[in-house]
């Protein structure tokens, strides 16, 4: 046994040889990291208090196209789209509706910034440009725009029923807040929309977003 | 009378309309908004610069041809009275702009302040006899922390004329506009991959000698506008590392590159890169954070660490975690029975009553495992200096690694069992511990903590390595040297506290038979290894080495009495045998297909991949799906089972006339890892979908379900 024992050394340095090797077992077991909220990735599930008072989650629409609105009443490009007329966005709502697709509108102005709301303003405001989202989140912290990286005012998601994203970025293709614009624009929720039901793939699943920045904290 | 009051009237009335209009700054709320000209007079047929100047309040601002995350640029509505068609109105030519962090970190944009006039060539018509007048709506966003998009109705009238007549004021105004636009980059420009960044290197021309605040400008959306560009400098020109949105270089990459420089003007160049190596002489001569100031390099040569600023905070945070995994390691199975041995020696030091032992054991257990964790950052510095394609779990690439691998986990579950002694002995109670014997016993340990904790690693510790795969060295083996460090911390406190050794239990035969327990994880192990060589003759050599292997050595621990020398011989030889002949078997070339493309459904027969056979699929118009697998990589196990092996899939893949092929990087292959680095992908696995006849494919995501491949499939 003493005898043997010298040979510890030897052992252990060939030992350490070894570990060099065996330390890519353990790197080996690794996945690759969550991706983003991207076109073609899974949406990242989240839960949010609505304008009403309750909690929902985007799990709780497995099954259903979902869409996603980052807004702001007080950023012009937002009362682009809700101007009367053509009232570009309650279109897309009424859409929504007759369809079964679920929209959420989300709020992510931190408090004292440009857009924030409470719940009961949040509901005046959607009434009285006849908006009609199936919810309005409030998300004052600002995580859910973070895990989505909502960069403006308007930012679209169109989430599919299997839900992965289908579409992210502007609403449609011409960046002015000119309402006029919005005719001659190729409305790019609309195109995803049209997509999904026939069974197509989305030609355009990502356009650059304009609007105003999302007044995170 | 009243005849000529009239026409007298009308004339005062009408006399402003009729002269020529010079341009009035017009209020639009938050600037003044001026459309100006370098002449006032134009001879017909020539180019005339125009200027939109704006004067803002301040704090506000409005923005460059690419906002960035969050804006749009001013644009022009020109009326029907504008005497120029469309296409004579030249685009505008941008200025410089700034940088306009709005959420740092999150949310940046690109843009003007204070007071800037963007220019812009106009030709006035051949044809042009009388004034010529350039009018409309200008429409502009300006924001400071909420945004207002203002508008002004601009006109600016010329004369015509045989004989230019410049406008002085304000054509010295265009003139500095335009010294403020980027030059055309007279060098060298590169956009190479690394890791999940990108490296912008330009060389030569205005950049040589530069260094400064350091930016790139894109023009469109392909790198995060709001992460930081740490930036290296050379004595050809910089280094400029970016944040790809998604995998997946373009064709080429076009934006500016700005150097700022003490007291003048900063260099400011218009380039267009595409994917190339390095360029060399752009690095070694100092860095900046890309956050703020740079830092100055010293004289010639040395490289120096890119972290400063954020970058610092984020060495921290990785040499935290990596503390943190390392203890955490302490928990995971593969190690516990390594600990155990540990544990035992422990009580029998705690025991004999000397503390000063246990102390000594503590550090020379913790020399043990920081030693092979030093010695496993050395060769993983060594691989990736040699340019070899460091990918995570590259190690279990090698056949006669894995093969010695197992046979180690062998010999360790023989010694725990018992068959075997080497090292600390449970039997050795009370028999004087003290002195080389059980100082070695205590290296050898930790070697072997450490050797047995690689595969087990958890979360803390892959995030921690995952991340080091670009940093430099002196990074590398300080995170390595962490994880070795919280292996050993719980020992090495343990050892020092003071009246331990009273509240440890006592030796005894509970000790043996925990052992002896945790032989099983041992041999577990290296049944699991066997089955990574996949159907390579080193997993048979190694499976039936392993059992010689043990044989051989047990014959040499039993060995007594006369025949002892012959047995101990015998034994010995059986040993190298073991150990040898699969070792040697690993060596040997990997057959054709090896495990990983076996694993698939008998009905549908993946092809090997190439690029050759990718082309001739691409002609034939066939969709091609490609699986960047390894045998040894977890994740692609997992896809497999959840997606790419179920019945509906592999039809919806035959339906869509969808070719089905595998890239099979158990082995290391110098195709499949430049094929991995030309799509930006760290390592396996890695998803390409191919549409009929389109010749770049879809990357898709790692964690593939098997819906959103269906859906995909549908589409052809």
């Amino acid at each position: 046994m003493t005898a043997l024992t010298r040979r510890n050394l030897g052992l252990a340095s060939g030992m350490a040889a070894a570990v060099a090797l065996s330390a890519g077992a353990m790197i080996a077991f690794s996945a690759s990291a969550a991706p983003a909220a991207e076109p073609g990735q899974p949406a990242p599930d989240f839960t949010g208090m609505t304008a009403t008072g309750e909690q929902v989650s985007l799990s709780d629409f497995a099954g259903k196209t979902v869409i996603l609105e980052w807004t702001n009443d007080g950023c012009p490009f937002v009362q682009k789209h809700y101007a009367d007329p053509p009232q570009n966005m309650q279109g897309l709502q009424d859409r929504a509706g007759e369809d079964d697709i679920v929209w959420l509108q989300v709020i992510s102005s931190a408090p004292g910034t440009q857009g924030h709301v409470d719940g009961n303003r949040a509901i005046e405001i959607n009434d009285g440009r006849h908006a009609s989202p199936t919810h309005v989140i409030l998300d004052p912290s600002g995580d859910i725009g973070r895990l989505y990286e909502a960069k403006t005012t308007p930012h679209m998601f169109v989430i599919e029923p299997d839900s992965d994203i289908a579409y992210a970025g502007a609403i449609d293709s011409i960046p002015s807040s000119r309402v006029s614009d919005i005719e001659t624009a190729e409305n790019y929720v609309t195109a995803a929309l049209d997509a999904l039901e026939a069974g197509e793939t989305v030609q355009t699943s990502w356009a650059a977003p304009y609007g105003c920045s999302v007044k995170y904290e | 009378m009243m005849k000529f009051v009239f026409p007298f009237l009308f004339a005062l009335i009408a006399a402003p309309a009729l002269a020529p209009l010079q341009a009035q700054p017009v209020d639009g709320g938050h600037a003044r908004v001026e459309l100006i000209s370098e002449r006032e007079t134009a001879i017909p047929g020539e180019t005339v610069w125009f200027g939109l100047s704006f004067e803002m309040d301040d704090e506000w601002h409005i923005y460059w041809k690419n906002a960035g995350d969050a804006g749009i640029p001013p644009r022009a509505y020109w009326d029907d009275q504008t005497t120029m068609d469309a296409e004579a109105i030249g685009e505008i030519d941008w200025p410089l702009p700034e940088l306009l962090p709005v959420v740092e970190g999150e949310i940046m944009d690109y843009g003007y302040s204070g007071e800037i006039v963007l220019p812009f060539p106009v030709q006035i018509p051949e044809s042009a006899t009388g004034p010529v007048r350039l009018g409309g709506e200008i429409d502009y966003l300006i924001c400071k922390d909420i945004c207002i998009p203002e508008s002004v109705d601009l006109a600016v009238t010329l004369d015509v004329g045989p004989q230019q007549v410049p406008d002085r004021e304000n054509g010295a105004r265009i003139a500095d506009a335009l010294g403020d636009v980027p030059v055309q980059f007279s060098g060298e420009t590169s956009l190479t991959a690394d890791g999940e960044s990108w490296i912008l290197s330009a060389a030569g021309g205005e950049l040589v000698g530069v260094s400064g605040e350091t930016r790139f400008f894109p023009d469109g959306h392909e790198i995060v506008h709001a992460t930081p560009q740490p930036v290296k400098f050379g004595e050809q020109g910089v280094a400029i590392e970016l944040t790809p949105v998604r995998a997946g270089m373009p064709e080429a990459l076009t934006g500016l590159i700005r150097v700022a420089v003490d007291g003048a003007k900063p260099v400011a160049v218009r380039i267009s890169a595409s994917e190339g190596d390095l360029l060399p002489g752009t690095s070694g001569l100092g860095s900046s954070g890309g956050n703020g100031a740079a830092i100055g390099g010293g004289a010639g040569g040395l490289p120096t660490s890119p972290s400063n600023g954020s970058g610092g905070i984020n060495f921290f945070l990785l040499i935290s975690s990596a503390l943190l995994g390392g203890l955490i390691l302490n928990l995971m199975p593969c190690v516990l029975p390594v600990l155990s041995i540990k544990a035992i020696g422990m009580v029998q030091v705690a025991a004999s009553g000397e503390r000063s032992e246990l102390r000594k054991h503590g550090l020379w257990y913790t020399a043990g495992v920081l030693i092979s964790f030093a010695v496993t950052g050395l060769v993983f510095i060594a691989l990736r200096a040699a340019g070899q394609f460091v990918s995570l779990g590259f190690q279990l690439q090698y056949p006669a690694v894995v093969a010695a691998l197992a046979l180690i986990m062998v010999v360790i579950g023989l010694w725990l069992l018992g068959v075997v002694n080497i090292g600390t002995s449970v039997q050795n109670v009370g028999s004087g511990l003290a002195g080389r014997q059980g100082s070695a016993g205590a290296f050898f340990t930790g070697v072997l903590a450490a050797v047995v904790g690689a595969p087990c690693v958890g979360p803390f510790v892959v995030g921690a390595l995952g991340a080091v795969l670009n940093e430099p060295w002196p990074v590398v083996m300080a995170v390595f040297l962490m994880l070795g460090l919280g292996l050993a911390m719980p020992f090495l406190v343990l050892s020092y506290v003071p009246g331990l050794h009273k509240s440890l239990p006592k030796p005894g035969l509970w000790m043996e038979r925990l052992k002896q327990a945790f032989a099983f994880p041992m041999f577990l192990t290296a049944a699991w290894l066997i089955t990574v060589l996949g159907n390579h003759p080193a997993a048979g050599a190694t499976a039936f080495g392993a059992v010689i292997l043990a044989f051989g050595v047990w014959l040499v621990s039993v060995a007594g009495g006369r025949l002892r020398s012959g047995i101990v011989a015998v034994g010995a030889a059986l040993v190298l045998v073991g150990i040898v002949w699969p070792v040697a078997s690993g060596l040997q070339e990997a057959p054709a297909t090896s495990g990983a493309a076996a694993s698939y459904a008998a009905a549908y027969e993946p092809e090997p991949w190439s690029p050759a056979r990718v082309e001739e699929l691409i002609g034939e118009e066939r969709g091609i799906f490609v699986d960047f697998t390894a045998s040894w990589c977890a994740t692609c196990q997992v896809n497999k089972r959840t997606t790419l092996k179920r019945e509906d899939v592999l039809q919806a893949m035959e339906d869509a006339n969808v070719t089905f092929l595998v890239a099979d990087f158990t082995r290391p292959n110098d195709e499949i890892s430049d094929e991995l680095k030309r799509r930006g992908s760290p390592g396996v696995p890695m998803y390409l979908l191919y549409a009929p006849g389109k010749p770049e494919p879809e990357i898709l995501p790692t964690l593939l379900n098997p819906g959103m491949l269906k859906r995909k499939l549908e589409a052809f």
